[in-house]
């Protein structure tokens, strides 16, 4: 088998990072190729330098087919002919597939330019069938299967074959796929393959690495730990290499009190991406949640807040909460922090103060009128309790960093004095001198009898924080770690990476 | 990462920021206007009478546009507001007629009645907006039309005329310390959704509302009755704005009204550039008097047949003054992305 890209000597550095050092990385022709990796571990970074959006250090040897190849270049990557298929597809939902693949394309015109529809919807047929998807070119995307509309977006990517296509990076192509539509997905591959196309096939799912690629590359830390035959692996060794040797935490000393009745308790929750959970948590308690995306920990703070619909029984100290209504929950004692801030949580253009306050402007409110003094004092002695870096309580939030403004969130969840506080991804973009800070906050809330909840794909961070972690996988909990049975983010690793094989073998 | 705290907590002033012309040119503007027409045109523009005519004759316009400011605070357009007017001075009218129609209603009482309709039509753009989700901007476009349909079907396309007493217009006319009655109303008005909109939880839920709609409703905002409250206001106000317009002119004509939301939506736009830099009552008031103070200097220097000086003028100005605006927007994010 001749090699198709040949990597050596690859680093990138981001100021105060090094993401990739010192990589290499062969790809064969007409292989599938995994690429795994914790979050950080360089992965994306090592995709986005292939697809030209980074530009690597310098002093990189990089050869496409033998020929010299400028990295770093989307130009150059496109002209290598490599392409890519991310997770989110990028493809038009509300018209059909001819003509998402014509947008890629353009159009084949007759006289008058107008527009031969015969002709698109013959090579768009064509295209899906070579595939192995025989679907209904002319309908809209939407209406198409998640696995079809895959189909959809790999044809996309692969048909200006000027050059000839050499490499396909599929980008988490399963991560919304129900198992069914993954066979017919794989089918794909295999046919591409037997075109002499190779395959980089990035996934969590480590029991797909195994049904369909022929060489694992593992990176962590930015290094390639090593290249291995698929077939000479197992999911233990490949998790091993996966997780290594990783420092251990140290975590919060606290002890909880098991004997006092439950602060939150969950029955039966059943919503988008959760298919009946039932956990409850003690005043006190920290628990985390972990899961890959669609497990349903992604969901979980939103459905248990109530913005997002739900079945089954939240109680906080034995009281229901009905549901499907934000602030329900926030004036009967249930907290959040949304996952996303910038979406979900600030307000870019208003103040610190407007942003810390806002769940509960009346509170310096007297006789209707609103005391601004009395709110700023307020605002300020927030922004020096949690050490936030500001010019003050009254310039935009925009103004800050993002830890700083976490911070900030934190603040207008914790000003209701909740009693129980959910926590979204809580460091998601936070350096690590504000990340200290906000676990020290969340160790200080839980103290004073708090009950936590801390959804995160940061393992080390749950390791640090909680007094138990339960591990969801397709909408239930597979399984759970207690501190007393020895808490730590390998462990919490392993027991991601194996549930998700655990419950397929099961 | 600390450097644009740093300079964010000690800015560099310039003449610029110093002297406020940027939170300011309104008043620059109208300071201007009045020292270039009041060379120019001595005795005509530098007389009492003259801006005792500019303040009385821009009431209605200032009033329909605190209608379209408070929705605006949550992100909410209300174009209705000038049909609404319409329709209340219509109902007005048409009730206290007791010449060719038999109601006769006492004027007052037919003035609460102009308001209340207004009042339910709010509810329905709100209902519109807020259950059916449909977009503010459409809604109230639709809504409008469908009010016009309904002064139309009143009025039968006719005016309304003489049906008010002398003591009725006199509400509109009299003056105090020299300052016409319907000014006054302007500024209590002004006064109210000033202390709603920047001193009460309301106003910072309104306004939060429409800085990000999905974060402010996460945070426990009521999102859904702000902008519906919001929407029901705008069309209160604009009810008034048909009465007042009652007392003023003491008649009903289907011309009345929708003329006047374009310089309103001009002077809120104009005005958010001024002050407080977002969508603010002062503000507001400010830009319209400028703007107002410009066009009549022009309107006697052009002379007689001087009708399209204010469209021009009010389009001409609103372009100049948004663009003004996100120039200083455009001009800020660079800075910002100096300094990071």
């Amino acid at each position: 088998m001749a090699t198709t890209l040949h990597i050596h000597s690859l680093s990138k550095t981001f100021p105060g990072q090094v993401a990739l050092n010192d990589v290499a990385l062969d790809i064969e022709e007409g292989e599938v190729h995994a690429l795994v990796g914790q979050n950080g571990s360089g992965k994306s970074t090592l995709i986005k330098i292939l697809a030209g959006f980074h530009q690597p250090d310098a002093n990189f040897v990089v050869t496409m087919r033998g020929h010299d190849f400028a990295m770093g270049s989307a130009v150059a990557a496109h002209e290598a002919g490599i392409r890519f298929v991310h997770q989110d597809l990028g493809l038009v939902e509300a018209v059909s597939t001819v003509e998402n693949l014509a947008l890629g394309f353009g159009y084949d015109t007759s006289f008058g330019r107008r527009i031969n529809w015969a002709a698109e919807t013959k090579r768009a047929k064509q295209a899906l069938l070579d595939l192995g998807f025989d679907i209904n070119v002319r309908a809209p995307v939407a209406t198409l299967g998640a696995a079809a509309r895959t189909g959809v977006a790999i044809a996309r990517a692969l048909q200006d074959t000027k050059e000839g296509i050499s490499i396909l990076v599929l980008d988490e192509p399963t991560a919304s796929l129900p198992g069914a539509d993954v066979d017919t997905l794989f089918e794909a591959v295999r046919r591409l393959t037997k075109r002499g196309i190779s395959v980089v096939f990035v996934s969590h799912h480590l029991e797909e690495v195994f049904d369909i690629t022929d060489r694992v590359t593992v990176l962590r830390d930015g290094k390639v730990v090593g290249t291995k035959a698929t077939k000479d692996l197992n999911m233990d060794s490949l998790i091993e290499m996966i997780v290594g040797r990783g420092v251990t935490s140290i975590a919060a000393d606290r002890t909880v009190d098991a004997s006092l009745a439950p602060r939150l308790q969950v029955q039966g929750l059943v919503g988008a991406g959760i298919n009946g959970v039932s956990f409850s948590v003690q005043p006190g308690e920290v628990l985390g949640v972990v899961g890959l995306t669609g497990s349903g920990r992604d969901t979980m703070v939103g459905t248990l807040a109530g913005a997002l619909t739900r079945q089954g029984d939240v109680l906080i100290d034995g009281a229901e909460l009905k549901g499907g209504d934000p602030r329900e929950s926030l004036t009967k004692g249930l907290s959040f922090v949304p996952v996303d801030r910038l979406r979900n949580g600030i307000l870019a253009l208003m103040s610190v103060r407007a942003n810390i306050t806002l769940s509960n402007v009346e509170r310096n409110a007297h006789g209707g009128r609103l005391s601004h003094k009395e709110e700023k004092v307020e605002a300020a002695e927030w922004v020096k309790k949690l050490s936030v870096v500001t010019a003050g309580t009254e310039v935009p939030i925009s103004t800050l960093s993002g830890g700083n403004q976490q911070k900030i969130m934190m603040a207008r969840s914790f000003r209701l004095n909740p009693k129980v506080l959910l926590l979204d991804e809580p460091t998601q973009g936070v350096d690590i001198g504000a990340k200290e800070e906000i676990h020290a906050f969340v160790d200080q809330a839980a103290s004073g009898g708090t009950a936590v909840v801390v959804c995160s794909t940061d393992t080390s961070e749950l390791a640090r924080l909680c007094d138990r972690v339960v591990v969801m996988y397709r909408g239930q909990i597979t399984n759970t770690l207690t501190r007393a049975s020895g808490l730590s983010a390998e462990k919490i690793d392993q027991l991601l990476l194996a549930g998700s094989s655990m419950a397929t073998a099961s | 990462m600390s450097s644009t705290e740093i300079t964010a907590s000690a800015p560099q002033k310039s003449m610029l920021t110093r002297l406020g012309i940027d939170r300011l040119s309104a008043l620059y503007l109208a300071g201007a206007f009045i020292v270039i027409f009041g060379i120019w045109k001595p005795d005509t523009f530098l007389s009492v009478a003259s801006f005792k005519l500019i303040l009385g004759e821009n009431v209605a316009i200032g009033l329909l546009a605190l209608a379209f400011l408070v929705p605006l605070a949550t992100n909410s357009f209300d174009l209705s507001i000038g049909a609404m007017t319409s329709l209340s001075l219509c109902i007005t009218t048409w009730l206290s007629d007791d010449f060719h129609r038999s109601f006769n209603m006492p004027a007052g009482l037919a003035a609460l009645c102009g308001v209340a309709v207004c009042m339910l039509f709010g509810v329905l753009s709100g209902f519109i907006v807020v259950k059916l989700k449909v977009n503010s901007f459409i809604a109230t476009l639709g809504l409008g039309q469908i009010v016009t349909a309904v002064l139309l079907k009143i009025s039968d396309n006719r005016q309304i005329t003489s049906v008010y007493s002398k003591s009725y217009l006199k509400f509109g006319s009299y003056e105090v310390f020299g300052i016409p009655v319907l000014f006054i109303y302007l500024i209590i008005i002004a006064a109210i959704l000033w202390f709603v909109l920047e001193q009460t939880p309301v106003g910072r839920y309104l306004f939060a509302t429409g800085g990000n709609i999905e974060a402010a409703r996460l945070a426990g905002v009521r999102t859904d009755r702000m902008v519906w409250g919001s929407l029901i206001t705008s069309a209160t106000i604009a009810g008034i704005t048909g009465v007042i317009l009652s007392v003023k002119i003491g008649f009903f004509s289907t011309a009345t009204g929708p003329g006047y939301l374009f310089p309103a939506i001009a002077a809120v736009f104009f005005g958010a550039s001024q002050l407080s830099r977002r969508p603010n009552v002062w503000g507001t008031l400010l830009a319209l008097y400028a703007l107002a103070l410009g066009i009549k200097g022009l309107q006697l220097v052009v002379g007689s047949g001087s009708f399209w000086v204010e469209p021009l003028f009010q389009g001409t100005t609103l372009i100049i003054a948004v663009s003004l605006a996100s120039q200083q927007a455009v001009a800020r994010i660079k800075k910002k992305k100096k300094t990071a």
